[in-house]
């Protein structure tokens, strides 16, 4: 007698099983298609210092769907008890549980670190340590929209020397940060994140434009050298841009304060 | 005369050849005067300067205002909360020590602790030094140093009497401080 498929002691399944469809691969393809800006645009910041009163100076950026909040404390008394000759840079980025399509827990953890220890390399050496003995000057990122972590980590650099800036810390100049994909042959600037994911390298440059020096360069994924220079290129262009927009905030918060 | 705001990194057009002293807010870097402060470059004197209107740590010959926190045998420890007149934001205070020979000029080793601050005091001092890692140095070695607002055993704000006492207002007694010289202020 043949095995009935239908076992009447079990809950059964459906008799016709099919495999699930993923969306992502679709979104990739058609982006790797169309991009709504050209490859050299970047995505348009708007950038208000002095919004959080109760820190000493504070920064807020947002470019189209990346927005970070920044707030300086300090020069403060260092809690550590070892001497220092120059003053400690703390940086300190935490992600809101709302700020990517997946909930994130509260708690800090690995990619925090990383990305502070990215935006921390490219501020520190723009600001005049030296003056600060014994003292820690405190940044603070919270990351209110998360669309790339390039997006996050060049904006959030801007955030934080802007928010310097308010905070009236000596510093030796501006700091501008742009990232970059490559797609192909094609170099995106300013990738979101799903431009991020199809892409198959990403560089991030930042330099203080006042003094044509570069402070922090981050290279991931694979290209060529050629293509690496050619990416530092391109982000050195639009940091001076950048620099320009980062100045006339200043100075209108300036002027209205 | 540049009489636009300066960013950091900007360069400061000077009108005479020979580079002016530089105070705080400037920098100069291969021949070349920048800003390091947002703000307006305005001479003091013969320095050039942009002010700064922020709180700042203490630096060596600053003048602070601080509470006497602790008491030892051998120094006074300070929180520190006024730096050159800007108030420190609230919870933000530095430490600083006051040492016994940096108490006063005179007899330096003949000073006793209690004669001198009590828990609470407020004390006006300069900072000799950035000190060890926890606390900055700090003297009251001049006459217009010392203690300038202290309350009496009994609960009373005390008026100095002279640069060694202070008097209660309520119960008419004298108790010993290192008082600070009053400040004549032009009304």
């Amino acid at each position: 007698m043949a095995q009935s498929a239908n076992d009447r002691r079990r809950i059964n399944g459906p008799e016709e099983s099919f495999t699930p469809v993923f969306d992502d691969e679709d979104e990739d393809i058609k982006l790797k298609m169309q991009r709504s800006r050209a490859p050299g645009d970047i995505r348009p910041i708007f950038l208000q210092p002095g919004l959080i009163s109760q820190a000493n100076g504070s920064a807020y950026i947002e470019t189209e769907k990346t927005k970070i909040a920044c707030a300086v404390y300090g020069p403060r008394q260092s809690k550590t008890t070892t001497y220092s000759e120059k003053g400690r840079l703390n940086v300190e980025v935490k992600f809101t549980p709302f700020s990517c399509t997946r909930r994130r827990a509260p708690m800090r953890d690995a990619e925090d670190r990383s990305i502070g220890v990215s935006i921390h390399q490219a501020i520190v050496s723009s600001i005049r340590l030296e003056l600060f003995p014994k003292s820690t000057i405190d940044v603070f990122i919270t990351i209110i929209e998360n669309d790339g972590i390039e997006g996050c980590i060049a904006s959030g650099s801007l955030a934080a020397s802007t928010a310097l800036a308010d905070a009236g810390i000596e510093m030796l100049g501006l700091v501008a940060s742009c990232s970059a994909a490559i797609v192909g042959d094609v170099i995106q600037l300013d990738p979101s994140e799903a431009e991020a994911r199809a892409s198959s390298g990403t560089v991030i440059l930042a330099c203080m434009p006042a003094l044509n020096s570069i402070t922090s360069l981050w290279q991931s994924g694979q290209m060529t050298t050629s293509m690496s220079l050619k990416c530092m290129e391109q982000c050195h262009e639009r940091c001076i841009d950048i620099h320009s927009i980062v100045a006339q905030s200043l100075l209108e918060h300036r002027r209205t304060d | 005369m540049v009489s636009d705001i300066l960013l950091p990194g900007q360069s400061v057009s000077l009108a005479r050849g020979p580079a002016p002293k530089l105070g705080g807010g400037l920098y100069l870097k291969d021949g070349q005067v920048r800003a390091s402060l947002v703000g307006v470059a305005q001479y003091e004197g013969s320095t050039l300067a942009i002010s700064h209107v922020r709180s700042h740590p203490p630096a060596a010959n600053s003048v602070v205002l601080g509470t006497v926190t602790r008491l030892s045998p051998l120094q006074a420890m300070v929180s520190i909360s006024v730096v050159d007149g800007i108030p420190l934001p609230a919870g933000e205070e530095f430490n600083g020590v006051i040492r016994t020979q940096d108490v006063r000029a005179t007899e330096k080793d003949k000073v006793k602790i209690g004669d001198c601050f009590r828990g609470g005091d407020v004390v006006k001092g300069v900072v000799i030094s950035l000190g060890d890692a926890r606390s900055y140095y700090i003297t009251t070695a001049r006459n217009d140093l010392g203690v300038i607002f202290a309350t009496s055993e009994a609960g009373a704000s005390m008026d100095a009497v002279s640069w060694q006492e202070m008097r209660c207002p309520k119960t008419g007694r004298i108790e010993k401080r290192k008082c600070a010289k009053p400040e004549s202020h032009t009304l």
